[in-house]
């Protein structure tokens, strides 16, 4: 197969919302929605974009289409009159989407057409479909109407409906019908690539087949690319030829779709695909179950973004804890520093089930440790010492101090390091420093099987 | 009356009246519960699933709706209560989930105070002791750091956080029937899983009887004990989770599973749409879009459900007497499919 | 099916064989037909105005030296058209084109959607039967005056009441009617009876129906002309327009309307005119604010999005799919308006300080309260005409938010 150039090439796209900040002085902050995301889509192909609710999967699909404007990366778009374009001696590429002018983005305009989540709101409520279909065309210039409806009217055809639906309202119609008014609204202008952001979320199961199963016709037969944004993974293992995973802005894993699926790579990946309820009776569902809940992206984790939550995260070869008891250790000792142990009011859940017994001190820590899923004692001494410790200092109210003395024993390199991408052939990669090589031969930092 | 089923549903029928008549949601359905196990009902939009649940318990708006049929729950007509007996069993001894917990729950208070008031409501306890009991039901359902999130506002809760503290609500009287409305369905995966471990885990704690709905095949067979397929109103299908999706005896139970994403059938969808609810077709409500309808299948009333196996049952005429059943085999053979099983590494 | 279609049509019409180099890109500044329409309607009364203005005196009927001037004299006066419209009338009547235009029009071109609106505003029964009044009113006072000639002082059949009602004669200069018993009963001369001065009340109610529509047309469009615009501008400009847009909104919202006019009357003096600009100018703020809000969450609807994806200027984005949507929505919000100023004209009146040379409901209720003991018809007739215009627009008001979301209705359907 020659190597020729992808139809879409997303590098290190970053789309950063600043927040904070007074009326006078400039932001605080910014909200980094997607920090850094790359990857290519091939002509002819389908890339799903996976992630659970907040991950930045639709704010990275609107900054490609720049219906909000990316604020760092490069979009590089090879379709339509572009192809064979190279880079320029200033490190800016002429196809990069977000540095077109007026001209050039009228023109991608009919290159890329996008599906959006909600049908009901899809569509001007007060306008015929048949018109809404057809505003593309007279934007770029088609002013002969009876041109524009026999146009539209035949598109109808394609997708299932009628040309009589033309004069219809959205109202007049159901969630599927009026997808398939979305996609031929998509198609109109003969694009390259169509962005589907999450196109069967709202529909029901036999509907979300009839619709998939349209959007494959259609793609095969007019040679589309699909970016197919979704976090339904079932349907994204369905239609989908290669699916990235995307976690709190950053692309954690991409690949080959069955690759992806039957040997995840990266511990989010994992659980994800575990938690696919299977509709099959015979096997119980043995999901991963990730504790705590996504981070605030407008202060994401330092060194890799999941370690917070991650089952597999890496502990120091000479420590002998369980994984599900140092993930318990990691999760305290993120509490005591996040300053979320309140202390008063576990003395006082001790204090009315000691039931007056006058045991309080004892019966505080224990509360402390069953609060946080601790286990009576730890495995390793050197751990229990500091933990003992740590509870301590948290039931005296000093909760830096805990910290410290936790922060001995109980830390990890996925905390420190942000993960680079591994190549794990076939195009498959992830970016989870367990498959770092510099990570693995590192003595001291050995990962458990 | 130990032997009777904690919630016996029988010819259930819930119409409403429209401008543009009257529509029948629900049309004799019936349903039982037993305690400590989960049914689940499952269908599409429109199937009438969850009008049916509404019913139950009478939180139809009696005009423009009007319910018939018989609600028997723990032996008692709850049809013939009165209202005000109606709220003490709602709330204390059948607890509702729904699908939006940021509609069921109010931004105005703490989700701690409106746990204990779920409690105060039904028991007379102290404020304190409602308040201790609630920190214990958001520890219960898996809320880190309860003691302190028991006085946080909903808003400051994330939406699996909120679902659970709506379970916790509900569970705060210790009901002896969960009705659970989709509840897992705007959640994200990875969230839904958890949900449903923790459902499946209370209910073997406390002994409770379940009565799930949802549009989700996956996760009904996550958490079923008993199934029942309804379209249209109507129940179509009944059986225990290995029968219905391993030997599905319906035709529309059984096109269900062929939309399902990997089970590999280029069907695509389930050609035809519902019928209308205010005038329903005569016979097998699903006849007008199966493959395998016969004359017979258009007229009368819809076909008696028949066992085809022990505990399940199907709508459909073609296991009735003069019937030939290995008609519908001509479907592919869908159930189990070997690609799951695959996946398990 | 799609190629058989395909076999029907041209290759130009499948979507895929456009080619896009022949096509310049429209920039979406044309005008929609209705402006047009409107604009060129508009030519006849502009002209007209502009004739009054320069060639006909101050007391001369307009058509008459206009049928002079065209040799058509004879003509107009065997049709009766010796009409003298005043700037008002001229007004009204581009108000009135407006609304046939940017209301009427467009709901005759898309019948779909106007069965549509009309299913769904039918059910409200009250609603109907407003609107059945209102038409009644607009007839009357459209083609009224021109049916019948102005209510004529006659002070000898003054205090007449209407018909089958009676009044002690000894208040009667003179009895139209029978006199039984020492009462005068009415006859179907003056179906309602006559006033002090001796016009008919039912002429005058009639006449009066003028007024309310012309204020009810004028004021309605003033209102949502300027309301719309600066709604619209301050929802897209965003940023500092919009804060000072707003503050602008504030203070007209807060400005002292009635002070204010009674201020120009007591300057230059103030006919139904003047009271028309003034409570009309200073009345449109809660209507842009309502735009702005409107406005800006239309734009976070995806349908806006899907526009500018297609390539859309802002400026069409507007015209076409947000100020349609946020006009629908006006129009309940603008009905309601209308009592406000109904009710105004004839509260001046009331206090005597309206335009006293117009035969408004007002003015009638005004002239005859000092009478209400004896003929209380002259206060009742132009009073319940009031009360039930106010409530028919009330209740109309209601039923048209009902009606016109389409999408509220998919709510209900479950």
């Amino acid at each position: 197969m020659t190597e020729t150039e992808p139809l879409l090439s997303v590098r290190n796209l970053e789309k950063h919302y600043p927040v904070g900040g007074g009326l006078l002085s400039g932001p605080s902050g910014a909200v980094r929605a997607v920090d850094g995301i790359s990857f290519d889509i091939a002509r002819g192909e389908t890339l799903g974009l996976v992630g659970e609710s907040g991950c930045g999967k639709s704010t990275a699909a609107n900054s490609i289409v720049r219906l909000e404007e990316p604020t760092g990366g490069q979009v590089l778009f090879n379709g339509g009159d572009r192809k064979g374009r190279t880079r320029n001696d200033d490190g800016t590429h002429p196809n990069d989407v977000t540095r077109f002018d007026r001209t050039e983005m009228k023109a991608f305009r009919r290159e890329v057409g996008m599906i959006f989540q909600d049908p009901s709101s899809s569509f001007d409520p007060r306008m015929p479909v048949g018109d809404s279909i057809g505003e593309p065309l007279s934007v770029h210039g088609l002013d002969d109407r009876r041109r524009r409806r026999a146009i539209v009217e035949d598109l109808l055809g394609r997708v299932g409906l009628t040309a009589a639906d033309y004069e219809r309202y959205p109202h007049e119609f159901s969630g599927g019908q009026k997808q398939r008014l979305a996609l031929a609204r998509a198609l109109v202008l003969n694009p390259e690539l169509i962005v589907a952001d999450e196109p069967v979320s709202a529909l029901d199961m036999s509907i979300q087949a009839d619709i998939l199963g349209l959007l494959d016709r259609v793609q095969s037969e007019f040679g589309l690319s699909l970016l197919f944004i979704s976090h339904d993974m079932s349907v994204v293992r369905e239609i989908c030829d290669r699916v990235a995973v995307m976690y709190l802005g950053e692309i954690v894993e991409v690949g080959p779709t069955e690759s992806v699926f039957t040997s995840p790579k990266h511990p989010y990946t994992e659980a994800l695909v575990s938690a696919i309820p299977t509709p099959d009776p015979r096997t119980a569902n043995r999901g991963i179950e990730l504790t705590g809940s996504v981070p605030d992206p407008a202060d994401p984790p330092v060194g890799c973004r999941f370690h917070t939550r991650c089952h597999a995260v890496v502990q120091p070869p000479d420590l002998d804890v369980d994984r599900t008891t140092w993930r318990q250790l990691l999760d305290f000792r993120l509490a005591i520093e996040a300053g979320e142990v309140d202390a008063a009011a576990i003395e006082e859940r001790a204090r009315i089930e000691a039931d007056g017994d006058g045991r309080e001190g004892s019966t505080a820590a224990e509360q402390l440790r069953r609060t946080f899923d601790l286990p009576e004692t730890v495995s390793d001494s050197a751990v229990e010492e500091d933990l003992a410790a740590a509870i301590g200092a948290v039931l005296d109210g000093e909760d830096g101090r805990a910290a410290e003395r936790l922060r001995s024993t109980v830390r990890t390199p996925c905390e420190r390091q942000h993960p680079e991408s591994v190549d794990h052939g076939d195009g498959h990669e992830s970016a989870c420093i367990r498959h770092d090589p510099e990570v693995r031969t590192a003595r001291e930092w050995q990962t458990e099987q | 009356m130990t032997d009777a089923p904690l919630l016996n549903v029988e010819n259930l029928t819930t119409s409403f009246e429209t401008d543009a008549g009257r529509l029948i949601a629900v049309d004799g359905l019936d349903v039982t519960v037993e305690r400590g196990e989960t049914v689940c009902l499952v269908g599409e939009s429109g199937s009438g699933k969850t009008v049916a649940t509404e019913s139950i318990t009478r939180l139809v708006e009696e005009p423009p709706g009007s319910v018939d049929g018989t609600v028997r729950f723990r032996g008692r007509d709850l049809g013939t209560l009165s209202e005000p007996e109606l709220r003490s069993i709602r709330g204390a001894e059948i607890a509702h989930i729904f699908q939006n917990p940021q509609d069921a729950m109010n931004h105005c208070y703490t989700v701690g105070w409106q746990i204990a008031e779920a409690i105060r409501v039904h028991e007379d306890v102290s404020r304190a002791a409602a308040k201790a009991r609630a920190v214990d039901l958001l520890d219960r359902v898996g809320i880190a750091n309860a003691a302190a999130r028991v006085d946080d506002y909903p808003h400051e809760f994330s939406g699996g956080q909120k679902q659970r503290a709506m379970i916790a609500m509900a569970l705060a009287t210790e009901p002896a029937l969960l009705i659970a409305d989709e509840p897992t369905t705007a959640l994200d995966v990875t969230v839904q899983a958890r949900i449903l471990r923790l459902v499946n885990e209370l209910k073997a704690e406390y002994g409770m009887g379940v009565l799930f709905i949802t549009h989700d095949l996956g996760v009904v067979s996550e958490i079923a004990d008993r199934i029942v397929v309804m379209y249209a109103g109507k129940a179509m299908e009944r059986g225990d989770p290995v029968d219905i999706f391993e030997h599905p005896a319906h035709p529309y139970t059984r096109r269900l599973l062929a939309c399902l994403p990997g089970v590999g059938s280029d069907h695509g969808g389930i050609p035809g749409s519902l019928p209308d609810p205010t005038d329903p077709p005569d016979g097998c409500r699903f006849a007008p879009r199966c493959d395998h309808a016969v004359e017979a299948c258009s007229r009368g009333e819809q076909p008696a459900e028949i066992e085809v196996g022990s505990g399940h049952c199907a709508s459909c005429i073609h296991y009735h007497e003069g019937y030939d059943e290995s008609v519908l085999a001509t479907d592919e053979a869908v159930g189990a499919d070997p690609k799951w099983e695959e996946s398990d590494d | 099916m799609a190629s058989e279609q395909e076999h029907g049509r041209g290759d130009r019409d499948r979507f895929d064989r456009i080619e896009w180099d022949e096509h310049a890109d429209s920039s979406g500044f044309g005008l929609s037909t209705n402006t047009v329409g409107l604009l060129v309607s508009t030519l006849p009364i502009a002209a007209l105005a502009a004739y009054d203005r320069r060639f006909v005196g101050e007391r001369e009927a307009t058509f008459e030296a206009l049928g002079r001037d065209l040799g058509v004299g004879s003509r107009f006066e065997t049709l009766g058209l010796d009409y003298d419209p005043g700037s008002l009338e001229y007004l009204f009547g581009f108000t009135l084109l407006c609304f046939v235009w940017y209301l009427l029009v467009p709901l005759y071109r898309n019948p779909r959607i106007t069965r549509y609106y009309w299913r769904e505003f039918k059910r409200n029964r009250p609603a109907v039967v407003s609107l059945g009044w209102l038409l009644v009113v607009f007839a009357g006072g459209l083609i009224g005056p021109l049916l019948l000639s102005a209510p004529e002082q006659d002070v000898l059949v003054g205090h007449q009441p209407p018909v089958y009602l009676g009044i002690d004669s000894t208040n009667v200069a003179r009895c139209l009617g029978e006199t039984v018993g020492g009462r005068c009963y009415g006859t179907w001369e003056y179906p309602l009876g006559t006033t002090q001065g001796g016009e008919g009340v039912f002429r005058n109610v009639v006449y009066g129906m003028t007024i309310s529509v012309q204020i009810a047309f004028i004021t309605t469009t003033i209102v949502a002309a300027i309301g719309i615009t600066v709604g619209t501008v301050s929802a897209y400009a965003g940023g500092w327009v919009d804060e000072i847009l707003m503050r602008f909104v504030d203070i007209v919202l807060s400005f002292p309307t009635l002070l204010f006019f009674l201020l120009i009357l007591y300057i230059y003096g103030a006919g139904l005119g003047m009271f028309i600009l003034v409570f009309s100018l200073f009345a449109w703020g809660g209507t842009a604010r309502y735009v702005r809000s409107k406005a800006l969450s239309v734009a976070e609807e995806p349908y806006v999005d899907a526009a500018r994806l297609s390539g859309a200027s802002t400026f069409r984005v507007v015209r076409r799919h947000v100020v349609p949507n946020t006009a629908s929505s006006i129009i309940t919000q603008l009905t309601l308006l209308v009592p406000g100023f109904l009710l105004a004209e004839a509260q001046l009146a009331f206090l005597g300080l309206g335009d006293s040379g117009i035969h408004s409901w007002g003015q009638l209720i005004s002239a005859g309260r000092s009478d209400l003991a004896f003929a209380p018809w002259i206060v009742l007739a132009p009073g319940i005409a009031l009360f039930l215009t106010i409530l028919a627009f009330n209740f109309l008001g209601d039923a048209l938010l009902d009606a016109l979301n389409p999408e509220a209705e998919a709510e209900n359907q479950r």
